[in-house]
């Protein structure tokens, strides 16, 4: 009798959890065959040598160029904040203080913002009253507080996951506190660092409304020398070819669209397998 | 005769003087105070370019006037805030029952490797840039919905709020997993051994403790959605009337879509340009409160269930 209540039980529970994963599970299903569907269309179009051709003659040179320079610019301007709030939060303030629960707040609270304010934000400050015009430094500085919470937020993550055995054999040796950090708290965190930095990149990469105000003209052809010239991204330029494109098939943009399918991807992929290294990582120690 | 050595030995404890531990905390301080002082200047900057907006009676007109068309000088915001949550609406009723029950698949239900999978995924759903949506959903949602619905363009109400749909579903299902799993594993087993099934348990055990984590899980996607730009632009429509009622088969025009469309066109210091920060203002303030709003729940989450623990 109790056996084949159990046993009722056990089919119910089954078939639930297989209604249940059935809806995400073709969602994303459908989701994927579009999206690759997108990709193969897009390289179908490319013709490899383009991609070192200027946009006037049919390339997208400036695009992909574009993207990294915005990509790297703009996680290297985050950095050095974000790690120095991700120290402070994680190494030196007291967790349950008042200032760490305000800053959280703060950072939540930015990491909230729409990117689009942060480009209207941008092009008020940066391109018009410091006068930077829309360039390539606008959009690094748009872009770089627009990862900022991203950043700090998994840096101090993983500065939190080293044991805190760490620091106290680290200043019971003598240590200052900086010292700790910098020698035994920052090394063991670093593939967790890495992580993020990977996280804010994969941010970075997709964001359109950002730059759309402050780094990108669709005349920037050629490649920039300096901070000071505009840039065009493949996002931006996927964004104008669907506003204005004269061509009812898309090919262009079925092209770039796959170009930064292929980045975002490529990151992703170094995001999974970072985590993965990460945790075995963390076993170790353990 | 200079003493370079000399010179060197007062450089260096100088140096030293200079990164010492007291020095190096108030730095890192002041960079922590940093990311407080960037939100007021982002407030400030903003309303700063929208004041004419204000001073010249502009601002009245905003508010009474029932459509926005720039070229007429029309510049009625009523209908973009009316097209923004209309389209967030049509969005969070989609992906909020998807995303609490793939939350409730992924913590309750699914084999470990399947869990893993489904969440790396969702992961990557989320990574997609907003463009290729807007993409996506310019060539394979607008003609569908068009076909479907017999209509003359797929560019609707319904379109944006299919694609933000999509876009808030990791949102909401991450957070809201992450809020399951803060539920104890003895709730649960409590229930299971009291012969309920894994439904029952997640039903009337595991959702309900975690009830102010999902609502902060659906604050935080209505946050992200109403701030989304540019997978909305494309999909909606563009037009700055008052949608007829059923509202979901018109075409409407969200605040952020209005902003990225119209700034291209404006004069640096002119009227347009003065109302698009002022929309831009509006958007900072809602994305402020949304934030407000979430982390209240999200501390009201965890606090139920420390206590829960302790008990």
């Amino acid at each position: 009798m109790n056996l084949i209540r159990k046993k009722r039980r056990i089919t119910q529970d089954l078939i639930v959890g297989i209604l249940l994963g059935i809806p995400p599970l073709v969602l994303i299903g459908i989701l994927l065959y579009l999206l690759s569907t997108i990709i193969i269309t897009g390289f179908s179009y490319l013709e490899p040598q383009k991609l070192f051709m200027s946009i006037i003659d049919g390339g997208y040179l400036e695009a992909i160029l574009g993207t990294i320079l915005l990509l790297v610019g703009g996680i290297l301007f985050a950095l050095p904040p974000a790690m120095a709030t991700a120290i402070y939060l994680s190494e030196y303030a007291s967790r349950s203080s008042r200032i760490v629960r305000a800053v959280e707040l703060a950072i939540n609270t930015l990491a909230s913002i729409p990117s689009i304010v942060l480009g209207l934000f941008g092009l008020a400050l940066f391109v018009k009253i410091m006068g930077f015009g829309i360039s390539l430094i606008s959009g690094w500085l748009t872009l770089s507080i627009m990862v900022l919470p991203i950043l700090t937020r998994s840096i101090e993550e993983a500065l939190k996951m080293v044991p805190r055995e760490f620091r106290e054999v680290a200043i019971s040796l003598g240590a200052s506190r900086w010292q700790a950090t910098t020698d035994i708290v920052l090394p063991a965190a670093g593939p967790g660092i890495i992580t993020g930095i990977v996280l804010g990149l994969l941010r970075v990469a997709g964001e359109t409304a950002a730059i759309l105000f402050t780094a990108c003209v669709l005349t920037a052809v050629g490649i920039p020398i300096s901070p000071l010239q505009p840039v065009i991204s493949l996002t931006y330029y996927l964004f104008v070819l669907l506003f204005t494109s004269p061509d009812p098939t898309y090919s262009r943009a079925f092209t770039v669209a796959s170009i930064l399918l292929l980045i975002i991807i490529i990151l992703d992929i170094a995001l999974v397998v970072l985590r993965r290294l990460y945790r075995g990582h963390v076993r170790v120690y353990l | 005769m200079i003493d370079l050595e000399q010179i060197y030995t007062e450089l260096r404890k100088f140096w030293d003087r200079l990164w010492s531990e007291r020095n190096i905390r108030l730095l890192l301080f002041m960079a922590t105070i940093f990311t407080i002082i960037i939100i007021f200047l982002i407030g400030l900057f903003v309303f700063m370019e929208s004041i004419p907006t204000y001073t010249s009676g502009v601002f009245w007109e905003t508010l009474t006037q029932l459509d926005w068309s720039p070229s007429y000088k029309h510049y009625g915001v009523l209908p973009l805030i009316f097209s923004s949550i209309l389209v967030v609406g049509i969005a969070l009723a989609i992906a909020t029952p998807l995303g609490i029950l793939s939350a409730v698949f992924i913590t309750e239900f699914a084999p470990k490797k399947l869990r893993d999978l489904l969440e790396s995924l969702l992961e990557l759903l989320a990574a997609i840039p907003s463009v290729i949506y807007g993409f996506m959903g310019l060539i394979y949602l607008v003609p569908a919905i068009a076909n479907t619905f017999g209509l003359s363009s797929g560019r609707t109400a319904l379109a944006g709020g299919l694609v933000l749909a999509i876009m808030v579903l990791p949102t909401i299902s991450s957070i809201s997993t992450e809020m399951m799993r803060y539920v104890p594993q003895a709730y649960r087993e409590v229930a299971l051994a009291l012969g309920a099934t894994k439904w029952q348990t997640a039903r009337s055990v595991v959702i309900p403790t975690a009830r102010s984590g999902i609502v902060a899980a659906i604050i935080l996607a209505f946050g992200r959605a109403i701030g989304e730009t540019v997978a909305v632009l494309f999909v909606c429509g563009a037009s700055g009337s008052f949608p007829a009622f059923p509202f979901i088969f018109e075409p409407v025009f969200p605040l952020t879509a209005v902003i990225a469309m119209y700034m291209g066109e404006s004069v640096v210091g002119g009227e347009l340009y003065s109302v698009l920060f002022y929309l831009g203002v509006i958007l900072f303030l809602i994305s402020i409160g949304i934030n407000l709003l979430a982390d209240y729940f999200v501390h009201k989450a965890k606090e139920k269930m420390e206590v829960g623990v302790v008990l």
